[in-house]
């Protein structure tokens, strides 16, 4: 057994913050470094695209959808390798992996946030935005002062829900060899060889701890909103 | 008067547009929705400062009546003339403005709920209106004692009884000094022993100089205060009088149908019922 | 600007391996989903008639396999679980059998195939069972009352009143995960699974012809989807309109659909 553990203590700086001394992020601090970038982006769009879809009924919205609908009807995989091809192409030189990855888990991200968002927005009672147009609210207004604070405190459990998604999704940096901490494991697996149980493990309960915290944080939210 | 209570402040308003007179005439105006014909042939003229209440069966079109004037709903036909100048085709921010010149009070309160009664009142104020906040607190509180609310302030609407919300939604209504405020059955969905607390305040608002609208089922109430009694039935306007000779002496075959079974409910003049 | 070479992609080597990777991500896809749905009644069974324990173990199931990332479980199953079998057994799954292929030249008796197929459906299993709990909710506990007080067993109650109805009313989300399996099945190319993601990368590193061979991957996933979505739900369990569309989460975890 220490033998197992060892594979663990040896490498552990690695596997918590890959090279961080060199500038180089790596494993735990790269995961939460993508997961914030990302959420940082995906929630603001997220949420300007629910009011435009809130807004404009028709094309508008029949479009955000139909974008909506192929952004998550491809693996996001897919989504991440799109953007490594041409990102590039198109900024003209080359990003850092990380930030590639980062930029296609908001987008795909997105998608999510905007339904949940324009779910909230509809479930808020009609009244709200009838008394906000008697007072003379014009509707950027009604939705900034009064349907959005009320609806995003309601849709809080389900935006945690999505966040919990982009954390785990950060994994997925291991396809495109970016050193965050499934990948970096994956590198000293393929270095170590003998003690994949233990490491793959350890890894399992950092992503579970994470993870099931936001989960915990989510449920008090449900609570207080009942 | 209510509007001394803002001559102060309303020259220092950065909104400078004012009715000159509040009258508001619907002419010819009606409502479809689609092939289903909820108004028909308004023809109706409410003067400034004037107290009209509008009567009739559930599913006459009262509340589409009123829900016209602050284009909460949109005209088929027609037109409605606020201040002798014809509405309809207004939007935008044409449209805001004249609706800051209008208040409205709904059945369900509509309060906006993550915000305390004072910030209901002030939101308006320091956002559509520009006020600056120490302006709008000040107004809004002078407004909650209006309403007899001094202490609840800070409560939300969700600490506040069906009777207490109202009421704020009245002073919300008030905030923008409003020259026309429209009443849809605003005691409606209130248990009976809030009811008068509302009446109360309407009772006051009354007469004011401001002209009200109220769409209700309080008989009693409507004869009070009423200058004129609309009566409405199938989506047409059946009856205009004064409250006294409405309910004493009713023209229209159905406004005396409607009467006795809101005045009298156990012995309507329908025959099945009388042969038991 | 950017040229395509559509040919490049849809001929020869290309061609087959983009056949050959599609048909393994529809063989993988579909076994995973049969092996999901086992596990899921298997624990939606343990949780009704398992008493507390039964219910701490399906909790420590959901909770486990809905908090660790999907490619990690993979991962783990792949590098760590795999040599926990006995040596015999894995022997005699990487020697060659007949019946070990299936139509379309996808050979399933390997490692990576059993992996993924497992990993997929044990993922999968976790979101199932807490989706079609929470229609079983919507269902009146009238009936469930009614049931038992008529002698029910619970394996019959769960398989004639509970899970009928409630998989009415969870059908919407249940589809979701379904389609989420299909295209979660692109991670397996991570643990060297030849499926569709797998056979694109291949065909990237075979003629640089990266652009083209994504938007191949690409159109067939997104095909697939709404073909797949499209199947399921004209199922006759989804004409059935639910009372509600319940959208709620359970009592546990909020909602994450991934």
């Amino acid at each position: 057994m220490n033998a197992n553990l060892a594979v663990i203590t040896d490498n552990l700086d690695y596997l918590l913050w890959g090279r961080l001394a060199q500038g180089e992020p790596g494993g735990v601090v790269l995961t939460l470094l993508m997961a914030l970038g990302a959420a940082a982006l995906a929630i603001p769009v997220g949420v300007v695209l629910a009011c435009a879809a809130w807004r404009y009924r028709g094309g508008v919205r029949r479009l955000l959808f139909l974008w909506a609908e192929i952004i998550r009807g491809i693996p996001l995989i897919f989504v991440i390798f799109w953007l490594w091809y041409l990102l590039p192409m198109m900024t003209g030189g080359s990003l850092p992996g990380a930030v590639t990855v980062t930029l296609a888990l908001a987008w795909f991200t997105s998608a999510a946030v905007m339904h949940s968002v324009l779910a909230g927005l509809q479930a808020l009672p009609s009244g709200q935005y009838e008394a906000a147009q008697t007072q003379g609210f014009s509707e950027s207004q009604a939705l900034w002062f009064i349907l959005l604070p009320q609806a995003l405190r309601n849709v809080m459990p389900s935006l945690l829900g999505i966040l919990i998604a982009l954390l785990k999704d950060t994994s997925l940096a291991f396809i495109v060899n970016v050193p965050e901490l499934t990948t970096v494991a994956g590198q000293v697996n393929n270095r170590v060889q003998i003690y994949p149980m233990a490491l793959f493990i350890f890894i399992a309960v950092i992503y579970y701890l994470l993870c099931s915290s936001l989960g915990l944080l989510a449920r008090r939210f449900q609570r207080q909103a009942v | 008067m209510l509007s001394a209570l803002f001559s102060r402040s309303a020259a220092q308003a950065a909104e400078p547009y004012r009715l000159r007179q509040a009258s508001v005439e619907f002419r010819n105006a009606g409502k479809s929705w689609g092939s289903n014909q909820v108004l028909r042939a308004i023809n109706l003229t409410i003067a400034p400062g004037e107290v009209v209440a509008i009567l009739g069966p559930s599913g006459s079109g009262k509340s589409t009546l009123i829900r016209l004037i602050n284009q909460l709903e949109t005209l088929s036909e027609g037109d409605i003339l606020i201040d002798d100048r014809p509405t309809r085709q207004l939007r935008g921010a044409a449209l805001r403005q004249l609706r800051s010149r209008i208040g409205f009070v709904f059945q369900q309160f509509n309060l906006y709920a993550h915000l305390s009664a004072l910030q209901n009142i002030t939101l308006a104020l320091t956002t559509v209106h520009r006020l600056g906040e120490a302006d709008a607190t000040a107004r809004a509180r002078a407004l909650l004692d209006r309403v007899g609310l001094t202490e609840k302030a800070d409560h939300y609407p969700s600490q506040l009884s069906g009777g207490q919300q109202q009421r704020v939604a009245i002073a919300r209504a008030l905030a923008s000094d409003p020259q026309i405020i429209l009443f849809d059955e605003p005691t409606s969905a209130l248990d009976p022993e809030t009811i008068g607390e509302v009446l109360q305040v309407m009772k006051q608002l009354a007469h004011s100089g401001i002209t009200m609208v109220v769409v209700t089922h309080e008989m009693q109430f409507a004869r009070e205060i009423a200058d004129r009694v609309v009566f409405i039935d199938g989506g047409e306007i059946l009856e205009i009088a004064t409250p006294q000779s409405f309910f004493t002496r009713p023209e229209h075959e159905r406004a005396r149908r409607f009467l006795n079974k809101v005045l009298d409910p156990l012995h309507t003049e329908d025959t099945h019922h009388a042969d038991f | 600007m950017l040229t395509f070479d559509w040919q490049g992609v849809l001929s020869g080597q290309p061609l087959q391996w983009i056949l050959s990777g599609y048909l393994t991500t529809l063989w993988v896809s579909a076994i995973g989903m049969v092996l999901a749905g086992l596990l899921t009644g298997l624990f939606l069974l343990l949780r009704l008639a398992g008493g507390r324990i039964g219910r701490g173990l399906v909790a420590t199931w959901v909770s486990l396999f809905r908090n660790t990332p999907l490619l990690v479980q993979l991962l783990f199953w792949y590098f760590a679980a795999w040599n926990l079998l006995p040596q015999g057994l894995r022997d005699s799954i990487n020697a060659p059998h007949s019946g070990s292929v299936l139509p379309g030249d996808v050979w399933w008796l390997s490692p990576e195939f059993l992996c993924s197929a497992w990993g997929l459906a044990a993922f999968t299993s976790a979101f199932l069972i807490e989706e079609i709990t929470a229609g079983m909710r919507a269902v009146s506990p009238g009936q469930v009352e009614a049931a038992l007080s008529q002698g029910f067993s619970h394996q019959a109650l769960l398989r004639h009143i509970l899970l009928p109805q409630g998989l009415i009313y969870a059908w919407q989300p249940v589809v979701g995960q379904l389609l989420n399996l299909m295209k979660l099945s692109s991670l397996a190319s991570g643990i060297g699974f030849a499926e569709l993601t797998y056979q694109v990368r291949q065909i990237e590193s075979y003629n640089a012809h990266a652009l083209e061979a994504f938007a191949v991957g690409t159109v067939l996933y997104l095909l697939t989807g709404m073909v797949l979505g499209l199947l399921l739900t004209r199922l006759p369990v989804a004409r059935q309109k639910p009372a509600r569309q319940a959208r709620t989460s359970t009592q546990g975890e909020p909602q994450h659909e991934r």
